[in-house]
C-alpha cells in the first residue's frame, strides 16, 4: 500500500522546505496560521500561502518563560517552533479566536518571534449558535479583508475572494471524496494516509494539493489492498499529527477509518455555501462547520455529529486522543464518552503530550483491541 | 556482610516451584506463559489447564534472555524440555521479544485471566501493582477485560518505588510492609506523585526525627493513596483482587483495603505470577479449541 500517498508524506516531512520553495517560486508571502477557524480564503485571495503551525514532537526548552506549563502541549510545541526560528519564512502570523491556550501561543509568537512583520488577531464568536454570530463574524471577516488589503497595498476584489473560496471548496470536496473510500470494508485508504492528505492541505498551496488529490483519486479504484482490516477505529480530539502513533495503532490489528479532529475532518468537512457576497459565504461557512468544543454551546451539536461519523464509517470503537491540559476537549470528554458508549461505541482515553511514549500506548491499544475481540481465548 | 560490602535491600526473593503431586508426562496439553516485565520475569507452566510450576526472577537488560532464563528454571526443576510444551504465550513489556512464544497478549488481559484463576470467577476488579506501572482492570466472570486504566509516566505506586525506599531505609524489602504497622500514630503520606520526590521527603522525615518505621508507613500510605486514586477512576466492583509484587506487601495492601472499604480476595498463589499464569491459561484454551476444531473436521 505504499507509493500512492508519498507526495503527501514528503510534503508533511519537508513542510518548511516546501513553504520556502513556494515563496521563492511565487514571490508571495507566507502566513503562519493557528487554528482551523482561520478564513484561509482571504489569505489565498491576497496571493499568500497559509501555513498552519504544527509541532515537532520533540523535547524543547524554550517556551517556559512564555506560556504556562499547564497549557496544552500542542500550543507549547507550536510556540516552540516559532521561537526556534523554524517558521522564519513567514511574514505574518494570524489567529482566529478559539481557545485561551492558542491565544497565548499567538500573543507570545507575535511579540517574540523576530521574523514576524505583521500579525492579525481575528476575533470570532465562541457562541456560534447565537443569532448574532454570523453578522458579527461577517463584520470581522470584512475587517480582516481590509487589513490584508493594507498589508498587500491593493484591494482584494470580490472576484479574487470568490476564486479563493472556489479553490478551498474544491479541496474540501476532494478530501471528502478521498474519505469516502474509508467507508469501505477493509478500506483502500489507511488512517495514516488520510492524515497525510488532510494535514498537508493545511499548509500546501491549495491548487497544488487539489491536483495531487485528483491524481490519487484517479488511481484509487485500481488500488489493491494487501493489509488486514482488524478493528475499525475512530479517533477524536483536537490536533493530532503524530504519525508514528497512528502507524503503531494500525500495525497492531486496527484501521483508523474516520476522525473528529481539527487535523482531519473538522478542517474540511463542510463546503462553503456560495452566496453573492463572498464575505457572507466565508463568514457563514466557519460558523456552520463541525464545531470545536470551544464553539459548541449552549447545545452540544458535536456529540451527534461524532456519533453519526462513527456510524457512517462503521467504526467499532473510538479512541480519544486528548492533548494534556486541553480544557475544551477534556470538558466534553465525559459526556461524549457516555453518548458514544450508550450507542454501542466503546471508547479508550489516551493523554497526549509533546512526545508520546509509544510502548505504553501500544499496551493500551492492544489491550483495548483484546476487549473488543479475542473471543477464541475464552 | 563484610565491611564495604553493599547489601541490596531492594532484592526480593526469586522463586522457582513445581507441583510435585502432578506428573507432567501424563498431560495432554502443556502450555507456558512468559511474562517479561520491566522489573521481574515469570515463566508459568500449566498442564491440562492447571498450574504446574513457575519461576519468578529479576528481568535482566535483555528481554529474550530474561524469558529464556525464566523458562529454563522451571524446565530444569521439572525435567521437562521446551519441545514438550505445546504452546507458549508471551506477555508483559517484553512480550514480543520472547523467542520461543507462539503469540503475544498484553499483560492487562493476562492479569485478568490469571486473577480469575487465582481468586475465582467472582473476581471483577483487579489491581496489578507491577514493577514500573500500575493497572486497574475490570473483568467479567470469564476473566475477560471489560475496562482498564494504567498509571502514566511515573513510577510512584509501583514496585520500583518500594525498592528505592528499601534501599534508602536499609531494610530488606520483604520486611517493609510489616514494619509499617509498628508505629504509634499513623503518619501523613509522603508525596504520592513522584518516587524521587518521595525519596527526598522520606530523607527529610528521617532528619526531622521520624523513626524508619514511621517513614515506611508514610510511604506505604502514599503508595496506597496513589493506586486508590487510579482505581477509583473506574470504580471497585467486588470481588477485588491484587496481583503483582506489591500484593505481597501487607503495609500497602491493608491501607488500600482501608481506603477502598473492601477486602482483597486472599489467594494461596504467588501474586507475581498472575500475568504469566493468565498467558499459559490462554494458551490452554486456544489449544483446546484448536483440538476441538480439528476433531470436528
Amino acid at each position: 500500500m505504499s507509493g500512492l500517498f508519498d507526495q503527501f508524506k514528503e510534503w508533511y516531512e519537508k513542510r518548511h522546505d516546501y513553504a520556502r520553495a513556494w515563496k521563492s517560486r511565487t514571490g508571495g508571502q507566507v502566513v503562519a496560521t493557528m487554528c482551523t477557524y482561520t478564513p484561509e480564503e482571504i489569505l489565498i485571495a491576497a496571493n499568500m500561502l497559509p501555513v498552519r503551525v504544527l509541532g515537532a514532537h520533540e523535547p524543547q526548552n524554550v517556551t517556559e518563560p512564555h506560556i504556562f506549563g499547564m497549557f496544552c502541549p500542542f500550543c507549547r510545541d507550536s510556540l516552540a517552533q516559532g521561537l526556534l526560528g523554524r517558521y522564519d519564512y513567514c511574514e505574518g502570523v494570524t489567529l482566529t479566536q478559539s481557545c485561551i491556550q492558542y491565544r497565548q501561543t499567538f500573543n507570545s509568537w507575535r511579540e517574540h518571534v523576530p521574523t514576524v512583520k505583521w500579525d492579525y488577531y481575528l476575533p470570532m464568536p465562541n457562541e456560534v449558535q447565537s443569532r448574532f454570530a454570523k453578522a458579527q463574524h461577517y463584520a470581522e471577516i470584512k475587517k480582516f479583508r481590509g487589513y490584508m488589503e493594507g498589508v498587500i497595498g491593493k484591494p482584494i476584489t470580490d472576484a479574487e475572494l470568490k476564486a479563493g473560496v472556489e479553490v478551498v471548496n474544491e479541496n474540501r470536496h476532494l478530501l471528502r471524496e478521498l474519505f469516502e473510500y474509508r467507508k469501505e470494508t477493509n478500506p483502500r485508504v489507511t488512517g495514516v494516509e488520510a492524515l497525510y492528505a488532510s494535514i498537508t492541505a493545511q499548509f500546501v498551496d491549495k491548487a497544488e494539493h487539489n491536483k495531487e488529490l485528483k491524481r490519487v483519486l484517479a488511481e484509487l479504484p485500481k488500488r489493491k489492498n494487501d493489509r488486514a482490516e482488524g478493528i475499525r477505529f475512530m479517533t477524536i480530539g483536537s490536533e493530532n499529527d503524530d504519525v508514528s502513533f497512528m502507524a503503531m495503532v494500525e500495525s497492531v490489528g486496527s484501521t483508523i477509518v474516520i476522525d473528529d479532529q481539527c487535523s482531519g475532518t473538522r478542517y474540511f468537512w463542510n463546503e462553503a455555501r456560495i452566496q453573492d457576497d463572498p464575505i457572507a459565504t466565508i463568514a457563514d461557512r466557519y460558523c456552520e462547520r463541525p464545531a470545536c468544543p470551544t464553539k459548541d454551546y449552549p447545545l452540544h451539536t458535536r456529540f451527534d455529529h461524532v456519533l453519526k461519523l462513527a456510524q457512517d464509517y462503521n467504526a467499532k470503537a473510538a479512541v480519544f486522543l486528548q492533548q494534556k491540559f486541553c480544557d475544551p476537549h477534556e470538558g466534553d470528554y465525559p459526556d461524549l464518552k457516555r453518548h458514544l458508549e450508550a450507542n454501542g461505541i466503546p471508547t479508550l482515553f489516551l493523554e497526549f503530550d509533546i512526545t508520546n511514549p509509544l510502548g505504553p500506548f501500544r499496551i493500551r491499544i492492544e489491550a483495548f483491541l483484546e476487549t473488543l475481540g479475542e473471543e477464541e481465548l475464552f | 556482610m563484610t565491611a564495604g560490602e553493599k547489601k541490596e535491600y531492594w532484592r526480593w526473593q526469586e522463586n522457582c516451584w513445581i507441583d510435585e503431586s502432578k506428573n507432567w508426562r501424563d498431560a495432554k496439553i502443556i502450555t507456558a506463559g512468559i511474562d517479561v516485565g520491566s522489573v521481574s520475569s515469570q515463566a508459568v507452566i500449566c498442564v491440562d489447564g492447571e498450574l504446574y510450576g513457575f519461576n519468578s526472577m529479576r528481568t535482566g537488560n535483555n528481554s529474550p534472555d530474561s524469558a529464556t532464563n525464566a523458562i529454563n528454571g522451571v524446565l530444569e526443576k521439572s525435567g521437562m524440555k521446551l519441545e514438550d510444551i505445546t504452546y507458549v504465550i508471551g506477555t508483559g513489556y517484553g512480550r514480543v521479544n520472547v523467542p520461543f512464544a507462539h503469540k503475544a497478549i498484553t499483560e492487562i488481559a493476562c492479569h485478568a485471566r490469571g486473577a480469575n484463576y487465582m481468586g475465582g470467577n467472582s473476581v471483577r476488579t483487579i489491581l496489578d501493582m507491577g514493577g514500573q506501572d500500575c493497572k486497574a482492570i475490570h473483568c467479567d466472570e470469564k476473566g475477560k477485560v471489560t475496562n482498564f486504566l494504567m498509571n502514566d509516566k511515573c513510577a510512584a505506586g509501583t514496585g520500583r518505588g518500594m525498592e528505592v525506599i528499601a534501599d534508602l531505609m536499609q531494610i530488606p524489602i520483604a520486611e517493609l510492609g510489616q514494619r509499617s504497622f509498628d508505629v504509634d500514630v499513623e503518619p501523613e503520606a509522603v508525596s504520592s506523585t513522584c518516587v524521587v520526590f518521595a525519596k527526598s521527603e522520606a530523607l527529610g522525615l528521617l532528619k526531622a526525627g521520624y523513626s524508619k518505621n514511621k517513614v515506611i508507613a508514610a510511604y506505604c500510605q502514599a503508595m496506597a493513596e496513589r493506586v486508590v486514586s487510579l482505581i477509583e477512576r473506574i470504580g471497585v466492583e467486588n470481588d477485588f483482587f491484587i496481583t503483582g509484587g506489591i500484593a505481597k506487601n501487607p503495609g500497602v495492601v491493608k491501607r488500600i483495603e482501608k481506603l477502598l472499604g473492601t477486602k482483597a480476595v486472599d489467594t494461596k498463589y504467588d501474586s507475581q505470577i498472575a500475568g504469566a499464569l493468565g498467558a499459559a491459561l490462554f494458551g490452554y484454551t486456544l489449544m483446546q479449541k484448536q483440538g476441538a476444531s480439528k476433531a470436528a473436521a
